[in-house]
């Protein structure tokens, strides 16, 4: 392997990391409020492409500037699948929020079957390739030492770096972010201070999901090929990304996913059949080296 | 109001008791005489269930449509799997991701043994008996190959909880499913082909051995949760800190957990395998989907019912194909009732219920021996702490802390909240090993060790903000200091062999007579969380003197007391010390209770030592009035002065 | 009339907590609500407000019915608690906790006065407003919950147990910033295991036995009933 080789692979797995560092930052959101495991976040991703699609097919979409084409594209599938979260959050989990986790998990695992085979009976399940060009086309922008990187690349980074800082900004710095860890911390001390729980919680569904569906549009920019199941394998990645990078920490979420999109690409270059065992693997080594992830803080048990 | 209930129920007792007595006097003797038959037919029942299993199986094999036979098959591999998985999730609360993987190890191990068996000797068809013990054989290799798999998984991933084990079991699961498509010995991703169907002789068929198995797994596993060292663990589900400081090695009983469901797993594994519909597998079959799948029927059940997860497994494998006749909307529609399902009953089907059909013979509470052996305390020094210091990060939580016990003796640990006076508890009890300083029993160094041997050695502690095992009975969270007193391996729990019946009874005559020293006895039935808060503090003192401990560590036992409470359990404490010579280290906020009991007194702040000496010493010493009692004339006086 | 509770029953499942609860608390009064544990108390306050909902009854509140409002609407109406085991959080510095006080303030002016006068009965909590709340002692962990508390400007202030776990110091320097708060003119309902402190300071009490009232009167009163001596007092 030449430099050029190892260039290459760097750039491919920094640009899988970003759609898996996005996709692990809204996890973060939801698991960082309600310590939820919120397994139709993979789904979400889903739906999103498919908004995306459908919107960027639209004829309407035709006749924009390539920029706003994009901006539409992302709105609408962000709006749509943060309008879905709030809906999926009100029916499914509010109910049970004050039962066992284990009883939210089973529920989160019902609504992504549901998304999952819904989206099949709702779209169909063969693949869909006929993404429009524009969207899908990697355009080179600079060169170096023959590695290209793309306008999709830099799209992929900056908007995971954009999203990151804004939703850091947002949970540091805001009172509604404040609000957010409060809950996180005690729910019935939140709600004696006078935080409108429900709103708050509703709030961060949309938050989450909208990532979802960002990550999913790049996710379909990236690999031009979309499906009903297409969610659940970079669902459960970034969840071990956010895991990797302590879960529930967003800049820790956003290292699991690079450290893992890396990882995946070149073990997959040398061994393609390992590609999802060495993933899981460096997962295992870490969670067993740092049980808390790589930035995640440890607590010590009050006794 | 209290007292009238009392009186009350223990007229009803008196009443029940004389009665079991004339009935225990002849049925005693009637027992002894027929034991060896009773054993006998013990096994003869085994036999019987066997013989109907096999009975019903040639009647099916008559009568029943080939599909609804496959999946009655299908029911029984999923019920071997939804229980073996509750053994870990359910009764251990170890949360697993990866069960498909076990079940994949099985499944391979065995389907690949069987093939390779049958290519050597073809002849091996000809004789039934062969081939079924053949068959056996592979199947518990299976087993073992995966219990092997759990082992290796287990030790490493124990460590962590809840969410990270599960995400760690998760990826050990894929990392198995992608080891056997990286396997070309076993056919890679195309999968094995062809396993012969060893299952099925002119004599059995193969529902006859999934059927066997499935009966197998489920007795393993109820007499194994049900037995005094069984207790072990959903004491650690319940929690597992307490379940270590009343001498369980938690470790062990979590990898034991894990190895037990990963080897039933793999028996689920091989029958799966070598179903003569389905004779194929590849790692695809067991994708992630699979564990989910398994989770779900113990979620849905109910955890810790294996009740539930029989029902469970028979629902949701049925659930799916008749619902084949609606086409794509069918999986749509099984979300739906899961979702739904979970919304309405969110603790499944049936909680923690289980089916019983035979009610144990009650323990008199009236003919129990005396559970305490009155001990004259020598006087000498017994649990040292020689300059301990714990740090955590930057913050010094105690320093140089210096304390030295003498038998017999019992030392009031006050100081300001935050003082370090809990953190001392912590030390002792191996849950904090100290960073700097010598813990010593007798001779005996106590720094560095895990709590379950120094409960062992004889250092019992109960919580300042009580940690009982909620779930269980009152009498279950006694037995659980038990466990490592049981006295007998957990064969003989699963053969009921006769000492293991002997020595249960022993230790629950034992459990019954330390809770009816504490007046808890007519409550043993009751789960913890049910009992009011200050029979929750003494049953703690309970499960704590159960280890038959030297030295016991009472931290706030009085705290959120009434008066009339606090009195009561003052007065037991100063009796566990006077009347049985039992050390103790007790840290109160409640000054009456220091100050009335104690002849010694520490005082802490800020990690430190700041006085020690008798009651009235400690009453004027102006550093202690100045950072905990305060000015003088506000103190209240002790109640027995 | 502050606040009105009404023959209040509240359910946990199947299992009845109150039993007709009726309780009144004046304006500019310390009230006390003593009981054993597991009386009800602690049920008591969360019915006011609002993490519970009573099945029977109503709350009347400054003369309106906010049995049906949810606890931030409550809270936006004046009513504060400060919980029993502090609940402060953990993860957020005394600042942030304090800020989360007076979530639904829009007043800056106000906030800033309350935040000086809050600093000023605990000074310890100035010294360490950057300091997470986990690292803070029990006793300063009180203080920054009665802070917070103070900080949505409550006409009202639930307080539960504020004494409890607390060196006999602490406690009576709990006992006189309830004073001073009193002093200010907030109205404080008090919940408390220390019956002799809390009658001390109070107005007028309420006994609570399993989730009923079986005894009211002047603070005084009840320091001198004899039932109360004994099963309180541990007289």
């Amino acid at each position: 392997m030449d430099v050029t080789q190892a260039l290459q692979l760097l750039v491919l797995g920094i640009a899988l990391g970003g759609i898996y560092a996005l996709i692990a930052l809204g996890y973060s959101m939801v698991y960082g409020v309600l310590r939820l495991i919120n397994f139709a976040h993979g789904d979400l991703i889903m739906v999103g492409a498919f908004l995306g699609y459908f919107v960027a097919k639209s004829p309407m979409a035709e006749g924009l500037p390539l920029p706003v084409r994009f901006a539409s594209v992302f709105a609408s599938a962000m709006l749509g699948c943060a309008m879905l979260g709030v809906l999926i959050e009100r029916c499914a989990y509010r109910p049970i929020r004050h039962q066992p986790r284990l009883t939210a998990l089973i529920t989160a695992i019902g609504v992504s079957l549901f998304l999952e085979y819904g989206g099949q009976v709702v779209f169909g399940a063969t693949p869909r390739q006929d993404l429009p060009l524009w969207l899908t086309e990697q355009n080179p922008l600079m060169q170096i030492f023959a590695v290209q990187i793309t306008d999709k690349h830099l799209l992929v980074l900056g908007g995971t770096f954009t999203l990151l800082a804004l939703m850091r900004f947002l949970v540091l710095n805001t009172l509604f972010g404040k609000a957010m860890r409060a809950i996180a911390q005690d729910m019935t001390a939140a709600y004696l201070v006078g935080i409108n729980v429900n709103r708050v919680i509703a709030l961060t569904f949309a938050l989450g999901s909208s990532l979802a569906a960002a990550s999913g549009v790049m996710l379909a920019m990236s690999y031009p090929k979309i499906d009903p199941l297409m969610g659940l394998m970079p669902g459960i990645k970034a969840f071990v990304a956010a895991v990797l990078g302590g879960i529930g920490d967003l800049p820790g979420a956003v290292l699991g996913g690079f450290v893992l999109g890396l990882a995946e690409t070149v073990v997959g270059y040398f061994a393609s059949g390992l590609r999802d065992a060495v993933a899981f693997t460096i997962l295992i080594l870490i969670l067993l080296l740092k049980p808390t992830g790589l930035l995640g803080k440890g607590m010590v048990e009050k006794v | 109001m209290r007292t009238g209930r009392s009186d009350k129920s223990a007229g009803r007792q008196i009443g029940k008791s004389a009665n079991r007595q004339v009935m225990a006097s002849w049925s005693h003797y009637a027992l002894l005489a027929i034991r060896p038959l009773l054993f006998a037919t013990r096994y003869s029942l085994l036999a019987a269930v066997f013989a109907s299993l096999w009975l019903l199986d040639r009647a099916f094999v008559a009568q029943l449509d080939p599909y609804a036979f496959y999946l009655l098959r299908l029911i029984g591999i999923n019920l071997i799997l939804a229980v073996s998985l509750n053994l870990i999730m359910g009764f251990t609360g170890q949360f697993s991701l990866g069960h498909a993987g076990f079940m994949a190890v099985g499944a391979y191990a065995a389907a690949a043994t069987s093939k390779w068996l049958v290519a050597q000797s073809p002849a091996l068809a000809h004789s039934p008996v062969w081939q079924s013990l053949v068959f056996l054989g592979v199947t518990v290799l299976g087993g073992l190959a995966a219990a092997l798999a759990g082992l290796i998984v287990g030790l490493p991933t124990l460590r962590l909880r809840g969410d990270y084990l599960a995400i760690a079991t998760l990826g050990f699961g894929e990392i198995i499913r992608v080891t056997f498509v990286n396997l070309e010995i076993v056919g890679g991703a195309r999968g094995l082909t062809d396993i012969p169907p060893l299952g099925v002789t002119p004599l059995t068929s193969h529902f006859w051995w999934v059927a066997l198995w499935a009966a197998i797994t489920l007795w393993v596993i109820y007499r194994i949760v049900r037995c005094t060292r069984g207790i072990a663990f959903q004491a650690i589900r319940e929690d597992e800190l307490a379940a270590g400081c009343v001498g369980i090695n938690t470790t062990y009983y979590k990898v034991l957990a894990f190895v037990l469901g990963a080897f039933f797993a793999g028996v689920a594994g091989a029958l799966f395998a070598h179903d003569p519909d389905q004779r194929y597998i590849n790692p695809d079959t067991f994708k992630f989907m699979k564990s989910i799948e398994a989770v779900v029927m113990v979620i849905v059940g109910g955890m810790g019912s294996l009740t539930g997860s029989v029902m469970a497994a028979s629902v949701l494998t049925v659930l799916p194909e008749t619902l084949r006749s609606i086409g794509e909307y069918r999986m749509v529609l099984y979300a739906l009732l899961l979702i739904v399902l979970m919304l309405t009953r969110p603790a499944g089907l049936l909680g923690g219920w289980e089916l019983s059909w035979r009610r144990r013979e009650e323990i008199s509470p009236d003919d129990l021996e005396q559970p305490l052996q009155p001990h004259r305390p020598t006087g000498e020094p017994l649990l040292r702490l020689c300059d301990c210091t714990m740090q955590f990060g930057g913050l010094v939580a105690v320093r140089d802390f210096r304390l030295a016990l003498r038998e017999g003796e019992l030392v009031g640990l006050i100081g300001p909240n935050g003082a370090g006076k809990t953190t001392v508890f912590n030390l002792v009890t191996g849950i904090y090993t100290p960073t700097a300083g010598e813990i010593l029993l007798d001779s005996r160094r106590l720094d560095g060790q895990p709590p379950h041997l120094i409960a062992r050695w004889g250092v019992a502690r109960t919580f300042q903000n009580i940690r009982l095992f909620k779930e269980l009975s009152v009498l279950n969270n006694v037995r659980a200091a038990f466990v490592h007193q049981a006295g007998y391996s957990f064969w003989a729990a699963v053969l009921a062999l006769p000492h293991h019946q002997k020595r249960e009874r022993e230790i629950e005559r034992k459990c019954l007579a330390l809770l009816k020293l504490f007046g808890l006895h007519e409550r043993r039935h009751e789960k913890a969380k049910n009992l009011p808060y200050g029979d929750q503090r003494r049953l703690e003192i309970v499960r704590a003197l159960a280890l038959a401990p030297k030295v016991l560590l009472l931290d706030e036992p009085t705290a959120g007391m009434n008066p009339a409470e606090t009195q009561a359990v003052m007065h037991l404490i100063k009796r566990l010390n006077d009347e049985w010579g039992l050390t103790i280290l007790l840290i109160e906020h409640d000054m009456r209770v220091v100050m009335g009991i104690c002849r010694r007194v520490v005082v802490m702040d800020f990690g430190e030592i700041i006085a020690e000496g008798s009651p009235e010493q400690i009453r004027t010493d102006p550093k202690v009035i100045a950072a905990y009692l305060g000015e003088p004339m506000e103190v209240e006086t002790p109640a027995d002065e | 009339m502050l606040l009105r509770v009404e023959s209040v029953d509240v359910f946990y499942g199947v299992i009845q907590a109150l039993h007709g609860v009726t309780l009144e608390v004046d304006k500019g009064e310390i009230v006390t609500l003593i009981g054993a544990n597991g009386a009800g108390k602690t049920t008591t306050l969360w019915t006011i407000s609002g993490l519970l909902r009573p099945t029977r009854g109503r709350i009347l509140f400054d003369g309106r019915d906010i049995t049906h409002l949810p606890p931030h609407e409550r809270v936006a109406l004046g009513i504060a608690q400060v919980p029993e085991g502090r609940r402060v959080f953990l993860n957020l510095t005394v600042m942030e906790n304090l800020q989360l006080g007076a979530y639904l303030r829009k007043d800056r002016d106000g906030i800033q006065r309350d935040l000086d006068w809050v600093f000023s009965i605990f000074p310890r909590l100035a010294e360490r407003k950057d300091q997470l709340a986990g690292t803070l002692s029990g006793g300063e962990q009180q203080m920054l919950a009665i802070g917070r508390a103070l900080l949505a400007a409550p006409k009202l202030l639930l307080m539960d147990e504020p004494s409890l776990g607390l060196s006999p110091v602490l406690v009576q320097e709990i006992f006189r910033v309830i004073r001073t708060i009193r002093e200010r003119g907030v109205t404080i309902l008090l919940v408390e295991q220390n019956a002799h402190m809390a009658l001390r300071v109070a107005d007028r009490g309420y006994v609570l036995e399993t989730g009923r009232i079986v005894l009211s009167g002047r603070a005084s009163e009840l320091l001198a009933n004899e039932a109360v001596r004994k099963a309180y007092l541990g007289e």
